[in-house]
């Protein structure tokens, strides 16, 4: 590629069956039409055949991307994006924030390739342009926090380090007496950033996920079981080739913008997303509790447990932000309990998904013997304690490398199915999972990391274990309970109060049951704005391939996007319709991925069906809070379904019985030529 | 809130302290009386101008950087400052479209859950304790290339507070020499850096006693104040101070 700014140009193929690294320098035009992330993310999907479904997520065909956008470096802002088939069997399209893709970019890469398996443990370490693959054996088995700093320890940049030069002559005779033994003393600093999987990631449980800088996940869809597979415990990057702009001096001013109005957020500014617990969750009825039988509680004392302030206060202790960034909206905590497994565990926030799905989700917030119906009959203690069983899942999740997310879900479905007296202990192993005992969370997340007895199906997350479960119990209701969508875990975002999300808004995204759409506001409009959705949509699929924070973008201003891609790439020509246009070809690229790798013939019936989606959402009434009585589009899924999805498709140029990208619009994408085949046999 | 009275009154102190009537720190005191927040953000749009900006009317002597990591949240922001002022003067060329955090002096890392900002302490050392009054670096630089300017001497726009600098000509670099790292990781700090293009050592010089890093904070973590004590006072690595950050910070010994 001639010398474009902001991106570097190239992107590393590293082949651990081979053991070898070729390089790939995609065109300009590429990166025009893709920007990097989410969208070229894809684009690789595809010219690797990866949508068929034949090729094995946890093979070695398939390929785990890492991947950076044009203003990924400096920052503001800069993100990482992971990029591949999910053990789910549709894509895995990841994002995490932290400085690993500021040190990626300073090493002169786009993106890192992984493909094959190694025939052992190793890690990749990559210095500037040298990359190695080397022995992770000593880092098997290893947490993610204690994996992390132990492979930083071993890159460094040769003008972080020297052979020994000192000899007795150049000391003091004081200073000779103290030297360490030789070398020891060399090493103190840490200007690398990784990527680890945990345990969960290498023994392949589906909701492993990959975590830098001990608590940032690329939370969801799977991406740590796909390192698993490869035997890659982590990929280490220390860059120092800086990054490179058109204008310079444009970029920096709007950033300092940008950082001015984030100054302005309190909300980011005093507890980031654990603010939303009490500030939104529980008065728009998003609040999932107990499996999402409750959506708000109907005492507002009981979410206090979980709210910014007391969490603040029993716990933060200070506040960490990604480059250039003001919001620095992560909070590293310290837990305070009588319980002493959990104490003095030390660990993130709860942030707001945390807060759901392994707090409100899984009971931690009720005095014992009442409901979220009743009247809150806790004490401050009870507080407390509460707080960190939320706090200690968090950690446990975060340390295994695994999505609380999905895990939250599961031990949801799985303590309601024991409520119901639908399961026994036995079916888990002798574990008795009541709503809020920590001990027993425990115990079967231990299990699913591990795979052991009951933890081999539990691995296989929220929908299939639910699968298993109605087989092996002989009972249909049990499905009933799994609350998924498209088979995957539906996030801390309520689907029945229309003031959280809207039930369209979860059957259309493309990352499956994503809480961070775009569309949500204009879903919500009576009439529905399908116009805005799918700009909503487009935007931050569009966000997600600049690979910017989704959180930092709301305080883009009019200047924002476009200009922050032109003022580092050069192209001075770039507009708002080429920036939206990137987002509408990372949807109908994943659309027609998600659909040829699950080899669905008939998407109205397998895919975009009214049974992928939970039944709880259209028929069970929420049963507190201000929506209370209001049921996902009234309980009309043949509206929603045969009506509503089909106009969604149509404004976005996809055809109306299958909701496949129309050639027309593929070609005006400019995505006919690697996706015109598979669209083409889709739609026949 | 900017009502017009306000507004006046702004145009007034930027009058002033345009003037050198008062000073940076009084203007900017001003204004926070004045209730306007001056401490987030709006510090990239001064970097771009940093090099535009002429002399240093109230540079302090005597001064060093300390930070807070309580309020520190590890943004980078002090790096990309030092970065961009010190990368234009040693390599124009490049710095005309490229930031490059190589060439900062002050370089906060990222351990677990804590940030350690790594920059140079100023080592004041006492002869009877260490046989040399001379900083460890300077002490073993082969060429006299890292040495110390003077109080009152030095380069136009510096004061002189008696900075550390090194003479890039003289310098061996990294790939031959690299003894005043060794010396410093060895037993005082980690204060010393290479730049990636020549290989040549950098120090932080504290800009002459107005440091950007400290202007470019916008948490107020970074401060320049007035210290007299030191030695090994501040000694130890970024990984070992990180550690102890973390004991402090956690109540949790952990290996960093």
């Amino acid at each position: 590629m001639s010398a474009v700014y902001g991106f570097t140009g190239k992107i590393a193929r590293i082949d651990l069956s081979a053991g070898s690294v070729s390089i790939i320098e995609p065109q300009e035009e590429v990166y025009r039409k893709y920007l990097g992330g989410w969208a070229l993310g894809m684009y690789f999907l595809f010219k690797e055949g990866l949508a068929e479904p034949d090729k094995d997520p946890l093979g070695p065909e398939n390929m785990l991307q890492l991947l950076v956008g044009p203003v990924t470096g400096i920052a503001p802002n800069p993100r990482t994006a992971i990029v591949t088939k999910s053990p789910y069997g549709f894509n895995c399209i990841t994002l995490c924030g932290g400085q690993g893709g500021a040190n990626l970019k300073f090493a002169g890469w786009d993106g890192i390739q992984i493909v094959g398996k190694a025939d052992k443990p190793v890690y990749i370490a990559v210095i500037d342009d040298h990359i190695e693959i080397r022995d992770a054996t000593e880092f098997w088995g290893m947490g993610t926090e204690e994996a992390e700093m132990a492979m930083r320890k071993k890159v460094l940049a040769p003008i972080e380090t020297s052979g020994s030069t000192l000899t007795e002559s150049d000391l003091t005779k004081k200073w000779a007496k103290l030297r360490p033994p030789k070398n020891q003393g060399i090493g103190g600093k840490r200007l690398a950033s990784t990527w680890v999987i945990g345990p969960a990631g290498e023994n392949k449980v589906w909701f492993a996920n990959m975590v830098t800088e001990g608590a940032r996940a690329h939370g969801r869809y799977g991406s740590g079981a796909v390192a698993g597979a490869k035997n890659l415990k982590g990929i280490v990057v220390r860059g120092t080739k800086g990054q490179k702009f058109a204008d310079k001096k444009k970029f920096l001013q709007i950033m300092g913008n940008i950082q001015k109005r984030e100054g302005t957020s309190h909300f980011w500014r005093t507890y980031g997303t654990a603010g939303a617990s009490v500030h939104e969750a529980n008065i728009v009825g998003g609040y999932p509790i107990r499996n999402w039988q409750w959506e708000s509680w109907a005492d507002p004392r009981t979410v206090k447990t979980l709210s910014g302030p007391f969490v603040d206060q029993m716990s933060f202790v200070r506040k960490q932000a990604c480059p250039g960034c003001a919001l620095h909206c992560l909070y590293p905590a310290r837990i305070s309990s009588y319980n002493e497994m959990m104490d003095e565990t030390i660990t993130d926030m709860p942030d707001w998904e945390a807060m759901g799905m392994v707090g409100g989700n899984i009971g931690y917030l009720e005095a014992e013997g009442t409901d979220p119906g009743d009247p809150y009959g806790g004490t401050f203690e009870d507080m407390t304690e509460n707080a960190a069983k939320t706090q200690y899942t968090t950690w446990f999740s975060d340390n295994t490398g695994m999505d609380f997310i999905e895990g939250g879900a599961l031990l949801g479905l799985l303590m309601e199915l024991r409520q119901r007296d639908l399961i026994e202990p036995a079916d888990l192993d002798g574990i008795d999972l009541k709503w809020g005992d920590l001990n027993s969370v425990k115990a079967v997340l231990e299990k699913t990391v591990a795979g052991e007895g009951i933890g081999a199906v539990l691995a296989r997350g929220t929908y299939e274990t639910a699968r298993y479960l109605s087989r092996k119990k002989e009972n249909d209701e049990i499905m009933y309970y799994s609350m998924t969508g498209k088979r995957y875990a539906q996030p801390a975002h309520g689907a029945r109060s229309n003031h959280d999300r809207n039930a369209l808004d979860y059957v259309t995204v493309v990352r499956p049951c994503e809480h961070t759409g775009g569309g949500s506001k204009a879903f919500m409009k009576n009439p529905i704005d399908y116009d805005g959705a799918v700009n909503g949509q487009n935007f931050n699929a569009a966000v997600n391939s600049m690979v910017y924070c989704l959180f930092a973008s709301g305080f883009w201003g009019d200047e924002g996007n476009v200009e922050l891609v032109k003022a580092v790439t050069g192209w001075n020509d770039f507009d708002k319709k080429d920036f939206l246009k990137v987002g509408e070809r990372a949807y109908a690229l994943s659309r027609l991925f998600n659909l040829r790798s699950q080899n669905i013939k008939e998407p109205r019936k397998e895919w975009d069906s009214p049974d992928m989606f939970p039944a709880r959402w259209f028929k069970e009434p929420l049963p507190t809070g201000p929506y209370k009585g209001k049921t996902a589009f009234n309980g009309d899924t043949a509206k929603l379904f045969d009506e509503c999805l089909p106009q969604y498709w149509a404004q976005r140029g996809w055809s109306r019985d299958k909701g496949i990208p129309e050639e027309e619009k593929l070609k005006e994408l400019g995505i006919a030529g690697i996706a015109g085949n598979i669209a083409a046999k889709l739609r026949s | 809130m900017a009502d017009s009275n306000q507004d006046e009154q702004i145009s007034e102190l930027k009058n002033k302290f345009q003037q050198r009537v008062i000073s940076r720190r009084e203007f900017i005191r001003m204004l926070t009386a004045l209730g306007i927040s001056v401490s987030a953000g709006g510090i990239f749009m001064d970097m771009a101008s940093a090099t535009e900006k002429s002399g240093n009317s109230e540079a302090q002597s005597g001064y060093t950087i300390i930070f807070d990591p309580a309020k520190c949240t590890g943004c980078m922001a002090c790096a990309i400052a030092c970065a961009e002022k010190y990368m234009q003067e040693i390599a124009p060329e490049q710095a005309r479209h490229t930031i490059n955090l190589e060439f900062s002096r002050i370089r906060p890392m990222r351990f677990q859950f804590v940030d350690f900002v790594n920059v140079c302490q100023y080592c004041e050392l006492i002869k009877w304790a260490e046989g040399t009054e001379q900083h460890p670096c300077e002490a073993v630089c082969p060429t006299g290339a890292l040495h110390r300017v003077k109080k009152g001497e030095g380069r136009g726009g510096y004061t002189g507070m008696g900075y550390m600098t090194v003479d890039r000509d003289m310098c061996l670099g990294i790939d031959t020499c690299g003894r005043c790292l060794e010396v410093c990781e060895d037993q005082f700090g980690s204060g010393i850096s290479f730049d990636p293009i020549e290989g040549k050592a950098q120090v932080c010089t504290r800009c002459g006693g107005d440091p950007e890093c400290v202007k470019a904070c916008p948490e107020e973590a970074l401060q320049f104040i007035p210290v007299q004590v030191n030695g090994r006072y501040y000694a130890n690595n970024p990984d070992h101070a990180a550690e102890l950050l973390y004991k402090k910070m956690f109540n949790k010994e952990r290996a960093l």
